[in-house]
């Protein structure tokens, strides 16, 4: 069956250009404010050891975040691209602790970032298309060269979900500690994975659409791009998903950590 | 409507700390190792990851989306004076910043927390509020006259008015655990390195004021930590040697930051120089042990604060007669004896917890000495010692095992040990 919608936003039974596009401008708006509120609320922290508190400024932890990370900053010398590379990208302070979560947490990531990464190519790659600037390779071809990468990521993603719930469900010590505030990560998580899994499974008439008819499919892609829009930008500021900005930030700010 | 003023401020914590607590992942690595969580029987609130959870809570409830929209809601009174004692019941051992996914620096957080809670009217604990009065008062946190602090010094021992190395003693070895002193300085004396002492105008270096929060009430801990490099500096040194870890660490990593200034000395840990020492072929053993075999616990302000874990280490190997074992938690993984971050004085139970556990540590390898570098180790492991009865177990500092295998008598040192 030809595809008639790839990234959501052509003008295809339901699912338009204009909602997905209003989605995506409440969805960032809503982050922005969140970011906002965070960036105004670290600013109620002073810029130094020993300084008074500052008032609130959105520029306050940029500039002591900078302080901390250049070579006057407190903390050991480690190099910044070792920072950026063992300790961020590849984990590795998850990595020596526990193996297992090592595995968990990289497999959440680098799904989630390659899927984020991917969406974002193709809603360029339709965009372009849909401009008619004669540029970019056509939509459907794209889709084509996308969708086995685009299974692979989504594997190894829920790959991690998988063990991420089943540590919650099966490790006492994990199971008595968990919160809401763990859960509704978990939960929006796998809510994402699970809706794109079945929305992709319906439009091909795969395994994952469990046998429902292709006239869902729009509206089960635009349900999969509501909640991911929601979950994957607007929510974060607001929940355990700040740790996906304010980890990475901490171990610059502290040189890959003590 | 009149909006009610946040129940916290954000007083002595950095935008980056105050970061740093929204990006906890909760893994909960923390609350496996922290070692008063552990001796408290796994009381909930003492796990590093409850106290940031509960900051954050408290951050949200005053400053959060709620808070700017309907104004900041109340945290009851109890529940900030429970947090405080959680707060403080932390040895500042900074296991949990060693194995913290996301990196965060929480030694620094627990005593921002601490400083932020003195300055509310909450903090310290227990004893801890002496700490200002005393050392403002007598420049020493044990109530003596400043005098005192070279009363040990037996006949034979020189100390050079001027030097280039100079000996900051520290208020325990000086006025309590002389036997340290004792031994130190004939040591230095033994090897033909001439030092000098800053006597009664040393200043307690600060390190209880720091790791308590209390540092800047009466700006006692800036003023000391000036005197105390003006001092050194008049005394003509550019090393400074420290054989107590927590005056160490105070010395390298706070005095700078309270003075705001670089030191114009190098800060040298007696080990590491003792290493030097060894490595230039300046050490010559006289007295070896008989066969003793000795386990060393790594100081948390020596080993996982600043990273000297191999000095100590090397001088045991070296001393003869000693066979030297290591416990299974070492250097990074060390267990925490109990006694930092101002538990000894504000919960000594909780402190004795800890110590008797390190001690545990410590019989499952059959040592005959329980060695360390840190005189406040060494008290608290000679009461976990007494406390599990391991009265075979010798506890005693590398300076005084270094200064027994020179051949120093120091048998007429009237220390009062603990």
């Amino acid at each position: 069956m030809a595809m008639e919608y790839y990234a959501g936003i052509s003008d295809a039974m339901r699912i338009t250009f204009v909602q997905v596009m209003i989605l995506a401008i409440i969805a960032i708006v809503i982050f922005l404010y969140g970011m906002y509120i965070n960036l105004k609320k670290w600013g109620l922290g002073a810029e130094g050891y020993g300084q008074k508190p500052s008032k609130g400024s959105i520029f306050t932890l940029p500039k002591t975040l900078a302080y901390q990370m250049s070579e006057d900053g407190h903390g050991h010398k480690q190099n910044i691209i070792v920072t950026l590379v063992l300790d961020i990208l590849l984990q590795r302070r998850i990595m020596r602790r526990s193996p297992l979560r090592w595995f968990m947490h990289i497999t959440i990531f680098v799904g989630w970032m390659a899927l984020f990464i991917m969406s974002l190519l193709m809603f360029l790659v339709e965009l372009l298309h849909m401009a008619h600037l004669g540029i970019g390779p056509e939509p459907a071809v794209f889709r084509e060269f996308l969708g086995p990468i685009n299974d692979l990521f989504s594997y190894i993603l829920l790959t991690g979900i998988i063990i991420a719930i089943a540590r919650r469900l099966f490790i006492p010590r994990m199971r008595e500690a968990t919160i809401a505030y763990d859960s509704i990560l978990l939960g929006g998580l796998t809510l994402i994975t699970v809706t794109g899994f079945i929305a992709d499974g319906i439009r091909n008439g795969t395994f994952w659409g469990f046998g429902i008819e292709y006239p869902y499919a729009p509206p089960a892609a635009l349900f999969h791009v509501i909640i991911s829009l929601l979950f994957c930008i607007a929510y974060i500021p607001y929940s355990k998903y700040i740790h996906m900005i304010a980890t990475p930030l901490t171990i610059l700010a502290n040189k890959g950590g003590e | 409507m009149v909006r009610d003023n946040p129940s916290i401020t954000t007083e002595n914590l950095t935008a980056v700390q105050l970061m740093e607590i929204d990006s906890c992942t909760r893994c909960g690595e923390c609350v496996q190792w922290c070692p008063t969580y552990d001796a408290s029987g796994k009381k909930p609130g003492l796990a590093p990851r409850d106290k940031i959870l509960r900051w954050q809570e408290y951050m949200k409830k005053s400053y959060g989306l709620r808070a700017r929209l309907f104004g900041p809601k109340q945290i009851p009174e109890e529940e900030i004076e429970q947090f405080k004692e959680d707060v403080y019941g932390c040895t500042t051992c900074a296991m949990c910043a060693t194995v913290c996914e996301s990196g965060i620096n929480t030694v620094e957080l627990w005593e921002a927390m601490r400083a932020n809670l003195v300055k509310r009217g909450n903090g310290p604990v227990g004893k801890q509020s002496m700490f200002v009065k005393l050392i403002g008062e007598y420049g020493n946190p044990y109530m003596s006259d400043p005098k005192e602090r070279l009363s040990w010094v037996p006949d034979d021992v020189k100390i050079e008015d001027k030097a280039d190395i100079l000996y900051f003693g520290g208020c325990t070895a000086e006025l309590r655990q002389k036997k340290l002193a004792f031994a130190t300085a004939r040591v230095l004396n033994r090897l033909d390195i001439p030092f000098t002492m800053l006597g009664e105008d040393e200043q307690c270096c600060n390190s209880a004021l720091v790791r308590t929060g209390q540092y800047e009430i009466e700006d006692i801990a800036r003023k000391s930590a000036r005197k105390n490099v003006d001092g050194i500096k008049a005394k003509g040194a550019t090393k400074v040697l420290f054989a107590c870890a927590g005056c160490y660490r105070t010395a390298l990593v706070d005095w700078p930051r309270l003075l705001g200034e670089e030191l114009p000395f190098e800060v040298i840990h007696i080990t590491e120089y003792l290493d030097k020492l060894i490595d230039e072929g300046k050490i010559d053993w006289k007295q070896p042990f008989d066969n003793k075999t000795v386990t060393y616990h790594d100081p948390c302000h020596l080993g996982r604060h600043v990273g000297v874990f191999e000095p100590p280490r090397k001088v045991l190997r070296s001393i003869p007669g000693l066979n030297f074992v290591e416990m299974d938690r070492i250097k990074d993984n060390q267990r925490c004896c109990g006694a930092g971050g101002g538990v000894k004085a504000g919960i000594p139970d909780l402190a004795l917890g800890v110590a008797e556990t390190r001690v545990e540590d410590a019989l499952a390898k059959n040592p005959d000495i329980l060695s360390s570098a840190c005189p406040f180790c060494k008290r608290n492991l000679c009461d976990g010692r007494d406390s599990v009865k391991a009265d075979n177990l010798e506890v005693e500092d590398i300076i005084v095992l270094t200064a027994e295998a020179l051949g120093i008598d120091l048998s007429d040192c009237e220390d009062q040990a603990r």
